[in-house]
């Protein structure tokens, strides 16, 4: 029998059943599978991680009276078809356009099961980097469920409560349990797998903009206010990148900048090379300084 | 798109497809294979021998699914299990929601408009909602997407000037050689990676193609002149020049993100798991920044001539020389 037709039969048998189907009646009941017991399994257990890859929900509920107690399989009809989405033709295509104007990796089976797959003819704009644990930190955030991930070598417990893509990273914005404190993390320096978790308790703060975030903000310690000046020559490159600078008689501009992250402040101030200098305060200035000798 | 479905791919497609043409009452074949992205010839295969045979025990015809194709036309009956289609994953609607978003905050006027009346609400922004509310109550704000910052006036100009098919001059700040030029371009395409507006165009000061940052454009002036050069903008990521100078560096185990952010030409990474990486130079200034910014532990191995052995110790001494003024 066809992969395709097992997956088929097995589907519309755990949609059918009206109780939970143990394994063994699951292969009595759509055939196709092989007969030793373990070469069985082991089909069977592929078989359902394939149907919940593609997202059907299968439900794993003790088969009552058995005994030994027992492990049985269905899936409910409301569960399958969750909450109806009714695009209309315009929106469906619409959403289908702005998949191909800006391409995510791995955007393409939800369109499918819209119903708005194929090529279209717009030339595509943007790239957004994009994978799994992106989608589930997003998922969560828009349905207000929390999570745990590991970040520099720590397990962490968030309630997220949004995702920004800016200056190409995505960057989570939510509340820490552990601290008890909004935090910013960057999203590609999360060690494994994100896991969904309970509902979130507190409430969705408000995020500083998170389009002006900087790595130098990024950091558990607490924020120190430096000064930099930077020199004429960088002065439009440097109103660009900071917003708001003040303006010098000679050109140069100083900007003041919240420092969180001593290594990623030093980074960005080195990117001036000679066209930079920071005058505030004292330990930031040194460690500049101290960085810069060790090269000697 | 794709040559090859594998069973997970056709089932996605036929849970979705079943639902659709039961509601129709019948559809066109070829408008389900456009439709759902399914190759006509695979799709009639997969109807033909695979779904007529789908059903619960005990088999019988009168549990199975029922597939009648006449010419052109598909009929799905008794297909009770799939008649709703399956529901998007969290993380599938998150996908989804995103491109979108994406797509709005490309045009400045439609940003903050989550409240605006839903009648002149554009379509894109009306799937959203509804895609949003199967999600979560939150949806609406758990994805804010920055293309690239780069001044919308400029964009504007450059993407007029794209579809008009007319040149533009740039007066463009050269990050890696620290320097400000003036060029005339024939632009060809504007695009958004990683975060960052580019321009990518035939450069008349460099008589080649160029691919500029748009948040680097000092200033653009619309020329009206029609362009002279017709580029292929399939592509559009950078490719180190040739003649560019290389540069063979000893990299520390910490520094690993050197490899995934910039063009590498050969990556090894030793037993300790320090990295030696050969990368071309496109101007001496990127190579100080890089190498003051990863530290002593980073070295150069091996260089062109063109670039000084003690290039590193310079640059730091020069900076440090501000300091001690």
């Amino acid at each position: 029998m066809d992969k395709l037709e097992r997956l088929l039969n097995l589907a519309a048998a755990l949609l059918d059943a009206d109780r939970p189907l143990t394994a063994d009646e699951l292969r009595d009941r759509i055939g196709g599978y092989p007969d030793g017991k373990a070469t069985f399994r082991r089909a069977f257990e592929r078989d359902k991680d394939d149907l919940r890859a593609m997202g059907l929900p299968i439900a794993v509920e003790p088969v009552p009276g058995s005994d030994p107690p027992t492990d049985g399989y269905r899936m409910r009809r409301a569960d399958y078809s969750g909450a109806e989405i009714r695009l209309e033709p315009d929106e469906l295509a619409a959403l289908h356009l702005a998949t191909n104007l800006v391409r995510l990796d791995g955007a393409e089976s939800g369109l499918i099961k819209l119903g708005a797959g194929g090529e279209s003819a717009a030339d595509q704009v943007g790239y957004v980097p994009f994978d799994d644990s992106l989608a589930v930190l997003i998922a969560a955030a828009a349905d207000r469920k929390s999570v745990t991930f590991t970040y520099n070598e720590t397990v962490r417990a968030v309630e997220p409560w949004q995702l920004s893509f800016s200056r190409g990273h995505w960057y989570l914005a939510g509340w820490d349990r552990v601290r008890e404190d909004e935090r910013l993390y960057r999203v590609d320096r999360i060690d494994g797998d994100v896991e969904p978790g309970d509902d979130a308790t507190h409430e969705v703060g408000s995020v500083d903009d998170p389009k002006d975030l900087r790595g130098w903000e990024l950091g558990d310690g607490e924020a120190i206010r430096a000064r930099v000046q930077i020199d004429a020559v960088q002065a439009a490159h440097a109103r660009h990148l900071l917003g708001t600078v003040e303006e010098q008689a000679d050109g140069s501009v100083i900007a003041d900048m919240d420092v969180r992250n001593p290594e990623a402040f030093r980074s960005f101030v080195l990117s001036f090379l000679d066209h930079a200098e920071v005058l505030d305060p004292p330990e930031l200035r040194q460690g500049v300084v101290d960085w810069l000798e060790s090269f000697a | 798109m794709n040559a090859k479905l594998t069973a997970r791919d056709r089932m996605t497609r036929l849970l979705a497809v079943i639902p659709w043409v039961v509601e129709q009452d019948g559809a066109l074949l070829d408008d389900v294979a456009t439709r759902f992205d399914y190759p006509r010839d695979r799709l009639v295969a997969d109807l033909t021998e695979v779904v007529l045979f789908v059903g619960v025990h005990p088999f019988t015809p009168d549990s199975l699914i029922e597939v009648d194709i006449t010419d052109d036309r598909v009929q799905i009956r008794y297909a009770d299990w799939f008649s709703q289609p399956l529901r998007l994953t969290p993380e599938e609607g998150a996908r989804l929601l995103t491109a979108g978003r994406s797509v709005l905050s490309l045009d400045s006027d439609t940003q903050d408009d989550a409240d605006m009346d839903p009648e002149r609400a554009s379509p894109l922004l009306r799937a959203l909602t509804k895609l949003g509310m199967a999600l979560g109550e939150s949806a609406e704000r758990a994805v804010d997407v920055r293309l690239g910052d780069a001044p919308e006036a400029t964009l504007d100009t450059l993407r007029q000037a794209v579809a008009a098919g007319t040149q533009v001059e740039l007066n463009y700040y050269t990050y890696g050689r620290d320097e400000l030029t003036t060029r005339v371009v024939d632009p060809a395409r504007v695009f958004s990676d990683h975060g960052n507006w580019y321009l990518h165009g035939y450069c008349h000061r460099a008589d080649d193609e160029r691919v500029f940052r748009v948040d680097r454009v000092r200033d653009v002036r619309p020329l009206g002149t029609p362009i002279e050069h017709q580029l292929d903008t399939g592509g559009g990521s950078f490719t180190p020049d040739g003649d560019d100078p290389r540069v063979q560096l000893h990299l520390p185990a910490d520094a690993g993100w050197v490899v995934e952010q910039y063009p590498t030409e050969a990556v090894e990474t030793r037993p300790d798991g320090s990295i030696d990486v050969v990368m071309a130079v496109t101007a001496t200034p990127w190579l100080e920044r890089l190498l003051l910014r990863l530290g002593p532990g980073a070295q150069i191995v091996e260089a062109t001539d063109t670039i000084a052995e003690d290039l590193v110790p310079q640059a730091a001494a020069r900076v440090l020389a501000r300091y001690r003024r």
